[in-house]
């Protein structure tokens, strides 16, 4: 057997095993909709959305990776996805919002993890504290 | 044609519960998310962090949203309580556009 037609389905069979979670999901979404506006959809709807879905996240994806790029970045982040929005002011706004909403969680995770160190390591001098936070900053800024 | 504004649910108040909705709630999983971007990336090395995957998240939950809702509202223009592919081709361009 050769070792690239090997590869090959590998990448298919995990493409495919990805739209079945997909499709997975887009139904539970269809359904909630159905629901809400008391309206039925062909199973054939329900697949072309699937594979709709599918399709946009090719374009995001690599619009994504290209704004990351463009940041002299390898690591897509916030900003990328907020520009991915762009097209509609509703959609810009809610992502924003959803943005910020994790934002501000990130930060009360990290008022509670310091909470937690401050208490179980005791009692430090104040210039120590002073470094650390300095340390934090600048690795921040790299 | 006018872009149409993309109907999003009411924010939920107080902390951020975007994690834990993920659970209960129906809509993509992080991972998926992740790996179905990966499969598209040229560069190996390129990642996403791990808000940006939650807004991703939530972007293909409002795509979803979107298309199923417009879809449902075309059958319902046409006096019909079924929504066939045909209702989700009619919408199709608008909602690409917007997206």
């Amino acid at each position: 057997m050769e070792p690239e037609g090997e590869q090959e389905r590998e990448r298919l069979l995990h493409s495919q095993r990805l739209k079945a979670a997909v499709h997975y999901t887009v139904g539970c979404l269809c359904q909630e909709v159905a629901e809400d506006k008391g309206i039925q959809f062909s199973k054939q709807t329900i697949a072309a959305i699937s594979e709709i879905t599918f399709r946009q996240c090719e374009v995001f994806a690599k619009d994504l990776e290209m704004f990351a790029r463009h940041g002299k970045r390898t690591v897509i982040n916030s900003e990328d996805v907020k520009l991915l929005a762009r097209r509609s002011n509703s959609l810009l706004r809610y992502i924003t919002q959803k943005s910020e909403e994790l934002a501000l969680n990130n930060l009360e995770q990290k008022e509670r993890k310091k909470k937690k160190s401050s208490t179980a390591k005791g009692k430090r001098t104040s210039d120590e504290q002073v470094e650390v936070m300095a340390e934090s900053e600048d690795s921040n800024m790299a | 044609m006018m872009p149409r504004a993309i109907v999003v649910p009411p924010l939920p108040r107080g902390r951020c519960r975007m994690e834990k909705r993920e659970e209960s709630a129906s809509g993509f999983r992080k991972e998926t998310v992740n790996k179905i971007l990966q499969l598209h990336f040229k560069d190996d090395k390129t990642r996403v962090s791990s808000d940006a995957l939650l807004l991703m998240a939530e972007m293909l939950n409002v795509f979803v949203r979107e298309a199923s809702a417009r879809g449902a509202r075309q059958a319902q223009a046409e006096d019909l309580d079924r929504v066939d592919i045909e209702h989700v081709e009619k919408v199709l361009p608008q909602l690409l556009l917007d997206f």
